[in-house]
């Protein structure tokens, strides 16, 4: 029987989905969005108000604006098993918010290239697999 | 409120960078104390407020002694009632306690004060300081930490930050891989006779381009280590200045930046940003050099020596020209160049061979560079002495994690 697919840190995008969203807050008053949720809008001219702030899930496309290829394995309490280089992105999506994110492969990555979210996979125990989001390049 | 005082630096003291095990980092802080106060003519009792570097990575070394420094190097020290304050501004926090010092002076509050910073740092990347697993649920609201998530969930460290902001700016400018290699090399001519520094030899542009990735564009060799090491720097008025050194040193500005909402960078401990028009990148840095600038009523054009954040080689490069106001793309013209070489060049940069040759002991950076600026600026560094001889403004400006920025500018008055 396949695991179960569990992320590491619940409550960051839609799950479980077939089309897996991060959840972001955005302000009533000034449009302003921040990932992941905040209680308050940052904007310094908003009122401090946690009614002005909705939970909303952004686009899951977006187009690259940076991304490195990171060899060296981090520390504790980082886990990846086996441990093998991953790609890590800036990626801007249509809701006006540079967003971070692994990438699902390092092969072909380009500045400016769409991408889509969506998880994988970073270990796993008896149970359960531990999954994170990820964007992945798309071809347009 | 009265006008503020002319505050003056007439001590320092440090220890050298680099990895010392058998030292506690209070042992570090006693040892430039003690030299600090040697170096100001000057007695412990002499000291009327103190401002200490609080460690950062507590849940690995040090524990609360070491967050709460002041009291625990009093305990050492000898204890004298004085006001100690503690602070953690990430790697600014060196300088934002020798502002504190200043402003203790200057505000009429005391004659004279101290800022002192010990750190150990050394042994790999910095992480994330939860130690407990329970924030499994980002809604449990209380536990967030978004350093744990971005670290956990996205693989960020600071080299992968840094590389991500260097690859675009190679899409942008251009800058190519022999530019980030001469930041490291030219820097490293500057440590070989700096006895503070930890790497005191040249390394070469081939072993440079030949050393690893560790975040694809930044290598090995172009990205600082972390090290131990810890400094001390005392200030009094300027009007009481010349009684304990015959080369004080003005503290013409000095101030804390942070950053501009809106600003188009994922700073490190964070996951995402909401840019906004007309807001620069590195927005604190970009504030805390134009408020030295407003403070100083100097220019770039005036400033005769810099020390400037180089913790990779991306950071060489865009601190000059945050520092000197130039476009993007210019500090790669500007270090091929030679100008900024940190000995012969005519506007020495980094002269002691900067972070890249120090490592950097998080909290402690900051006064390190204010030392590096004022022995240079005294004429105390021998064979690491730059050779230009006209040092009247120099210009220190540390970087730190999560939006922490802190700069000064230090004039000759004698
Ligand atoms: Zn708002």
């Amino acid at each position: 029987m396949a695991k179960q697919q569990v992320p590491i840190i619940e409550g960051l995008f839609t799950w479980p989905s077939q089309k897996p969203q991060l959840l972001a807050s955005k302000c009533k008053k000034c449009g302003s969005y921040f990932f992941p949720k905040v209680a308050y809008c940052g904007n310094p001219d908003c009122p401090k108000d946690k009614a002005n702030m909705e939970v909303v899930p952004l686009s899951n496309t977006g187009k690259m604006y940076t991304f490195t290829i990171h060899t060296a394995q981090p520390a504790h309490p980082f886990r990846m098993e086996p441990f093998k280089p991953y790609g890590v992105a800036m990626v801007d999506v249509p809701e006006g918010m540079r967003v971070l994110g692994m990438t699902t492969t390092t092969e072909g990555l380009k500045i400016g290239q769409a991408v889509e979210m969506t998880v994988g996979k970073l270990y796993e125990d008896a149970e359960n697999e531990y999954i994170t989001w990820m964007w992945k390049p798309v071809e347009k | 409120m009265k006008p503020m005082r002319e505050v003056a630096i007439v001590g320092i003291g440090q220890h050298p960078w680099g990895q010392f095990p058998e030292k506690s980092m209070q042992d570090m802080g006693v040892e430039c104390i003690v030299s600090a106060l040697k170096d100001a003519n000057m007695s412990w009792r002499d000291i009327q407020s103190a401002a200490f570097g609080a460690y950062m990575w507590i849940a690995d070394r040090g524990g609360v002694p070491s967050l709460l420094m002041g009291t625990s190097i009093a305990r050492m020290m000898g204890e004298t009632g004085i006001p100690m304050v503690n602070c953690v501004n990430a790697c600014a926090s060196g300088q934002a306690i020798l502002r504190e010092a200043v402003l203790a002076v200057a505000s009429g509050h005391v004659d004279t004060a101290i800022a002192i910073a010990a750190d150990k740092s050394a042994g790999g990347f910095f992480r994330p300081q939860l130690r407990d697993a329970s924030p499994t649920k980002f809604d449990r609201g209380g536990e967030n930490d978004t350093d744990y998530i971005r670290f956990c969930m996205t693989g960020e460290t600071n080299p992968a930050y840094w590389a991500m902001e260097l690859r675009r700016r190679m899409y942008d400018v251009g800058t190519t891989d022999e530019v980030l290699a001469m930041a490291k090399h030219m820097t490293s001519e500057g440590a070989v006779h700096n006895p503070y520094a930890r790497y005191r030899k040249v390394f070469t542009m081939e072993e440079i381009q030949a050393s690893k990735y560790i975040a694809d564009p930044l290598r090995l060799f172009e990205i600082c280590a972390t090290s131990d090491g810890a400094a001390a720097v005392i200030v009094t008025t300027m009007e009481n200045a010349k009684k304990y050194s015959k080369k004080p040193l003005l503290v013409k500005a000095i101030t804390i930046g942070t950053p501009t909402f809106g600003d188009p960078t994922i700073r490190l401990t964070f996951c995402s940003a909401f840019p906004r028009p007309g807001v620069p990148d590195l927005s604190e840095s970009r504030n805390a050099i134009k408020a030295i600038y407003k403070m100083s009523g100097l220019q770039p054009a005036d400033i005769d020596i810099i020390e400037l954040p180089d913790n990779s080689s991306w950071h060489y490069l865009v601190y000059l020209e945050c520092i000197l106001g130039l476009k993007t793309g210019e500090a790669d013209k500007m270090l091929m160049s030679g100008k900024v070489h940190p000995i012969t060049g005519e506007l020495p940069v980094c002269s002691g061979g900067g972070v890249a040759a120090q490592g950097e002991a998080v909290v402690a950076q900051g006064l390190s560079q204010v030392c590096q600026l004022v022995r240079q600026m005294r004429g105390e560094c021998g064979e690491g002495q730059v050779k230009k001889t006209k040092l009247v403004n120099g210009l220190a400006q540390t970087y730190g994690y999560a939006g922490n920025n802190a700069a000064c500018i230090l004039h000759k008055a004698w």
